[in-house]
This record gives structure tokens, C-alpha cells and sequence, in this order.
């Protein structure tokens, strides 16, 4: 009973907000709508009794990549009107894919129905079992080799972006520490000795 | 009165018993926001020569109150060009994660919200969503002072966040647990046990990064009153500004308190462990421990504010990537060894 | 009672809304990236779906990967897209066509 409210409420408010996204007209507004459709998901996967990555999820795209996304948007600053406009323009390609897809998943999922629903949910995990531990206990063994190639994988990332976006401008006034730090007092203080000087 | 309760049904049961804990939570630690705000002004004042607020009640006792009543009664203006949602919903998305999060705080030995398993990640996660309301509120008040400021805050959150996850790892390294009450129990001992030995420069670094990570003094470059008048702020009056100006202080209470939990042994008491006090009271844990824990660290920031002057930008992001970052993964290292090896007496 | 057939509708649509936001969107290059950012939550999900289905955790590891590869994928084709509007004022994917023979 509590289960379905909450798959029904998270799940009518995630595809609202997966609409929202394909169709604001502001780029603002489509990223604000995609950092509530992946909230409402992380709800949904807690369901779902993935805990761990449901914090991941929200820890990961709406803490970070959300935040970057929002970050190029408005730094690239493209005025919002010349963004989109050609909403209805490619309406009917859309339409001609979706119902494409829709007729395969349909295949997929309502052509034996039988068989789906006889998959039963297995009995819920005792509220003690640590969901973290279990992946973890996996992660680390059966599947260390994809872990550490997953790292690497981000680490390549990491510098590609640096590589990227990094440019060398000039007249930038970057801080020096070691130069900073080496200064001695005879470079920078000279004492002069002046005769008084009298006002007459 | 107990047949009363006893009749009701036990889904109600529970959710009152829920709902008047997340209250007897909640309103000691509004009541703490609005007192540190006075308590702000008169360490400041007393540091600087100064009383403070000494006029509203006794001893300026009031004055929490009255700025809020000021406050209430100001006109909320909102930019003609602004995005109107988005500009009423930011101060909200600025306050509810750092209350939020209070869920998996122990505060005392029996009491916590919520016992959760991940509790260290979901703390990483609500922390981070604070960002939220900073970068809508710059961006919706379509004005270039507070998206400067937005932006200079973000690109600091988010680099500060970094070093604060790379602390908390060393942390559950040590704690060996990712739930909030399971790592105070693992500093049991004496005030030597506590995680702030083994973890020092992790803890430094937590906790300056929490400065950071709050836009507190000497990192204010997003406020940076001198240069982009409020920052993000700037356009927001009235009760919405309050709300930003009470995020800021709940989340200073929050770094503070997770700090003493992590690192402080958060409510153990720092007597224990010592012949002769063993078994007394003043070795007992309790919440009054806590408490002081993260009223000390309370004080740090406010000392902090009265005492540095504010970081260049580039400075900070300096700080954050090229310092903090590298010497928390030197330390992981240096942690790991200390485990593997059963270094006492934190991990034998 | 919520069952597999429920969630996976819900996955389904969420990737067919993924689909079509990239044949409306076309022209915008930072459009298009979300859309394939949701299309890669559909997929999670079905795979959060069946792993809790069918009882069986590797589901959920594979979650943790596309997670990853999600990120640096979203961390590079943003810092493409900053270098492209660096040399040329403009997003749009239409107008991306100097490659033109």
C-alpha cells in the first residue's frame, strides 16, 4: 500500500519533470528539471532497495555533474529564445521514433504478459542489512579488475578535461608562493638616510 | 491518558512519536541559529573592544527576536527581470539541506533521528546539494553582482567538497563504519583515542574546509562586501534574506557538530579513560559533551571572522585544489598503513 | 502491488522521453547531452529494477559503473563544449559545419 503511493507520487513527479526537461524553453529551467527527475529517482531506487546508489546518485550527478552542467549553461551565457525555437520544427521525426520505440518496448514488455508478472519480487531484506556492504563485498572482489579500470577511467577524465579548457592567457597575475616565500628583506626594504629637512 | 495512546493505531503511534522527535530536534536547533547570531555579534564585539547588542531585554538577550520581527515585517522585493520561482524557491533550497541532514547526527547515546546504515554518504549528499540554493539565487535575480557571486561561491563549494569527502574517507577508514553512531563508538577510550590524533591533518583540513564550504570569513569572496557588494544575496530582502542569513548559520552548526562527531569523539566525554574519574559522572557520555564540542567550534568560526583578513580568489582555489586536496590523499596513505599495521592505540 | 511490469513501464517511458528530447532538442548542443544524461537514468533503472527482481547484486554494480563513465563522459563533452564556444559564439549544433566538404 505505502509502496504504491510512493512509486506512484516519485514516479508521476519524475516523468513531469523528464517532460520539463526536454521541453523548457530555457536552458536553466531543463537542468533545474533534470536535478528533480534524478531526486525523485534516487527515492524510486530506495525502493528498490538500492540504498547506496541512490545516495550515490544524488551525491555524484545532483552534487557535482548538475552543478557543472548549470555552471556551462550559464556561463556560456546563449540567450534563451535563440536556444530552442525550433520546438515543433523536428516534431514529426520525434513522434515517428518514440512510436518506433514505444512499439519495441511494448513488444518487450506486454507481449507474453504472463511472463513478466510471474517474476516475484523476493521477500524484503531485514531493516539490519547493510546494502553498502554487499555491493562493497563484490566490488572489491569479483569485479576489482573493472573497479581499478573504472578509476583510471576517471583519472583519464580528469585530465582530459584539464587539457581541455585550460589556456595559458596573458597578462595573468597567478600567485607565485616559492617566489613569494624566497623574497628577502634587502630586496624589497632599502633605508635611506636624509639630512632633516627644516621648513623655513 | 496512556489508554488514549494504547487505542490510537500503530501507524499513528509512530508517526507521532517520529514527528515530536524531529521537533524536540528541530526547535532547540532553530533556537541555537537565532542565538548564534547574537552570540556572533557579542564575541566580535568583545574581541573588537566593543559590548555588542546590549539594548533589546536584558543584556541584548532579545534582540534574536527583534531582528526577526524586522525581518518579517520588510517588504519582500522581487527583481521585475528575475525568474520568479526559482528566486522565492532558493532560499528554501539553501536551509532545508542543512536541517535535513541533522537526521543521522547522534547527538547523545540513545538519540538520533535516523540510525542509517550509510549515514557518512548521506550526509556527503545533503551537503552537497547546498550549492543549489547559492547558484539559483545568484542566477535568478538576473543581476551581475549575484552571479558573480553564485559563481565565485559554486566553483568554491565544489572544490572545498573535495577535500571534505577525502577527510571523511580517512574517517571511515578509521571508524571501519559509514554510520554516525558506530564511528563515536569506535573513538571510545580516552581523549587520546579520538580520531583528531591519528586524522590531525584531516581534521584541519575538515574543518577549514568547512569554513570554506559555509562562505564563512576569511573564504567570505562570495559575500565579499567590499568588492561585489552582497554576492549572491544582494537582490534578496525581507524574510527571503533571512532565510539565506539562517542557512548560513545552520550550516556553520552543522560542520561544527559534525566535526566534534567525527574527529571530537562527539559525545563521549573527554575525561574518560582517566584513573580515578572512570565511573563518575564526569566521564559519563551525554549530550552536554556534544553540545560543548560544537559550541568550541562555534567559537573558531566567529574567532576566525574577528581575526583574518579575506583570501584572495585565486588564493583560495589554491588552497582548496593545489594544498588540500594533495596532502588528504598523502594522508589516506599514511592512515592505511597505520591500520594495516594495527597501529594502537586507535586500530589495534 | 507494485511489480516488475510497473517499474519497467516507468524506465520505458523515461527512456522514450530521453529519445524524443533529442529529436526536439537537435540544435542545442548542452540539450542534447541532458537528454542522453536521461536516457542513461533509464537504463540505471532498469538495471536497478532487475537486479532487485531477480535478487542478484551485479545489477547494481554495473549501476556504479555507468555512474562513473556517465561522469567523466559529462566532465569531457562539458569541457568540449566550453572550447567549442570559445572559437565560435554559438551551441548550435547547425551551425557546427565547417567540416563541410
Amino acid at each position: 500500500m505505502i509502496e504504491a503511493v510512493i512509486f506512484y507520487f516519485f514516479g508521476a513527479v519524475l516523468l513531469g519533470a523528464a517532460i520539463g526537461v526536454i521541453a523548457s524553453r530555457n536552458p536553466v529551467h531543463s537542468a533545474m528539471f533534470l536535478v528533480l527527475s534524478f531526486f525523485t529517482s534516487a527515492f524510486i531506487w530506495l525502493l528498490l532497495e538500492a540504498e547506496f546508489l541512490a545516495i550515490v546518485l544524488v551525491l555524484v550527478y545532483v552534487g557535482a555533474v548538475m552543478v557543472l552542467f548549470l555552471f556551462v549553461v550559464m556561463m556560456l551565457d546563449v540567450a534563451p529564445d535563440r536556444l530552442q525555437g525550433g520546438f515543433t520544427a523536428y516534431a514529426p521525426q520525434a513522434l515517428v521514433i518514440v512510436a518506433l520505440v514505444v512499439a519495441m518496448l511494448g513488444v518487450v514488455l506486454w507481449a507474453q504478459p504472463g511472463q513478466l508478472s510471474m517474476l516475484e519480487a523476493p521477500p524484503r531484506a531485514p531493516p539490519d542489512a547493510s546494502n553498502t556492504e554487499a555491493l562493497g563485498a563484490v566490488l572489491y572482489t569479483e569485479y576489482v579488475y573493472a573497479f581499478e579500470l573504472a578509476a583510471v577511467l576517471l583519472l583519464v577524465a580528469i585530465v582530459a578535461a584539464i587539457v581541455l579548457t585550460m589556456r595559458k592567457r596573458p597578462g595573468l597575475k597567478a600567485q607565485d608562493v616559492p617566489a613569494q616565500l624566497a623574497v628577502r628583506r634587502e630586496e624589497r626594504v632599502r633605508l635611506v638616510r636624509m639630512k632633516p629637512e627644516r621648513d623655513e | 491518558m496512556t489508554d488514549l495512546w494504547y487505542g490510537l493505531p500503530a501507524e499513528l503511534q509512530r508517526t507521532l512519536v517520529v514527528t515530536s522527535q524531529v521537533l524536540l530536534l528541530v526547535v532547540p536547533l532553530i533556537l541555537s541559529v537565532a542565538y548564534l547570531t547574537l552570540a556572533e555579534r557579542k564575541v566580535i564585539g568583545w574581541i573588537q573592544n566593543r559590548i555588542g547588542p546590549n539594548r533589546v531585554g536584558p543584556k541584548g538577550l532579545l534582540q534574536p527576536f527583534a531582528d526577526v520581527l524586522k525581518l518579517l515585517l520588510k517588504e519582500i522585493v522581487i527583481p521585475a527581470k528575475s525568474s520568479r520561482f526559482l528566486f522565492v524557491i532558493a532560499p528554501l533550497l539553501a536551509i532545508v539541506p542543512a536541517f535535513a541532514t541533522w537526521a543521522v547526527i547522534p547527538v547523545s547515546p540513545e538519540f538520533v533521528l535516523a540510525d542509517i546504515n550509510a549515514g557518512v554518504l548521506y550526509v556527503l549528499a545533503l551537503t552537497s546539494m547546498g550549492v543549489y540554493g547559492i547558484i539559483l539565487a545568484g542566477w535568478a535575480s538576473n543581476s551581475k553582482y549575484a552571479l558573480l557571486g553564485a559563481m565565485r561561491s559554486a566553483a568554491q563549494i565544489v572544490a572545498y567538497e573535495i577535500a571534505m569527502g577525502f577527510a571523511l574517507v580517512g574517517v571511515l577508514m578509521a571508524g571501519g563504519s559509514l554510520n554516525l553512531g558506530e564511528i563515536v563508538r569506535a573513538q571510545e577510550g580516552s581523549i587520546l583515542h579520538w580520531f583528531w590524533l591519528p586524522l590531525l591533518p584531516l581534521f584541519v583540513i575538515y574543518f577549514i574546509s568547512g569554513v570554506a564550504e559555509t562562505n564563512r570569513a576569511p573564504f567570505d569572496v562570495a559575500e565579499g562586501e567590499s568588492e561585489i557588494v552582497a554576492g549572491f544575496h544582494v537582490e534578496y530582502s525581507g524574510m527571503a534574506f533571512a532565510v539565506f542569513f539562517l542557512a548560513e548559520y545552520a550550516n556553520m552548526i552543522l560542520i561544527a557538530a559534525l566535526s566534534a562527531t567525527f574527529f571530537l569523539g562527539g559525545w563521549l566525554s573527554p575525561l574518560q579513560g582517566i584513573p580515578g574519574l572512570d565511573g563518575t559522572f564526569l566521564a559519563a557520555p551525554g549530550f552536554f559533551w556534544f553540545a560543548l564540542k560544537t559550541a568550541l567550534f562555534l567559537f573558531l568560526f566567529l574567532w576566525f571572522r574577528a581575526t583574518f583578513p579575506r583570501y584572495r580568489y585565486d588564493q583560495i582555489m589554491r588552497l582548496g585544489w593545489k594544498v588540500f586536496i594533495p596532502l588528504t590523499i598523502v594522508w589516506l596513505f599514511v592512515l592505511g598503513a597505520l591500520v594495516w599495521f594495527q597501529v594502537g592505540p586507535w586500530f589495534d | 502491488m507494485i511489480g516488475l511490469s510497473h517499474y519497467l513501464t516507468l524506465s520505458g517511458i523515461l527512456f522514450t522521453l530521453g529519445i524524443a528530447g533529442i529529436f526536439i532538442n537537435r540544435r542545442n548542443l548542452i540539450l542534447l547531452l541532458m537528454c542522453v544524461e536521461l536516457m542513461l537514468l533509464a537504463v540505471n533503472f532498469n538495471f536497478i529494477i532487475l537486479s532487485r527482481f531477480l535478487d542478484d547484486i551485479a545489477g547494481q554494480v554495473f549501476v556504479f559503473f555507468i555512474l562513473t563513465v556517465a561522469a567523466a563522459e559529462a566532465a569531457i563533452g562539458l569541457a568540449i563544449l566550453v572550447v567549442l564556444f570559445r572559437s565560435r559564439p554559438s551551441v548550435q549544433v547547425d551551425e557546427l559545419d565547417s567540416m563541410k566538404g
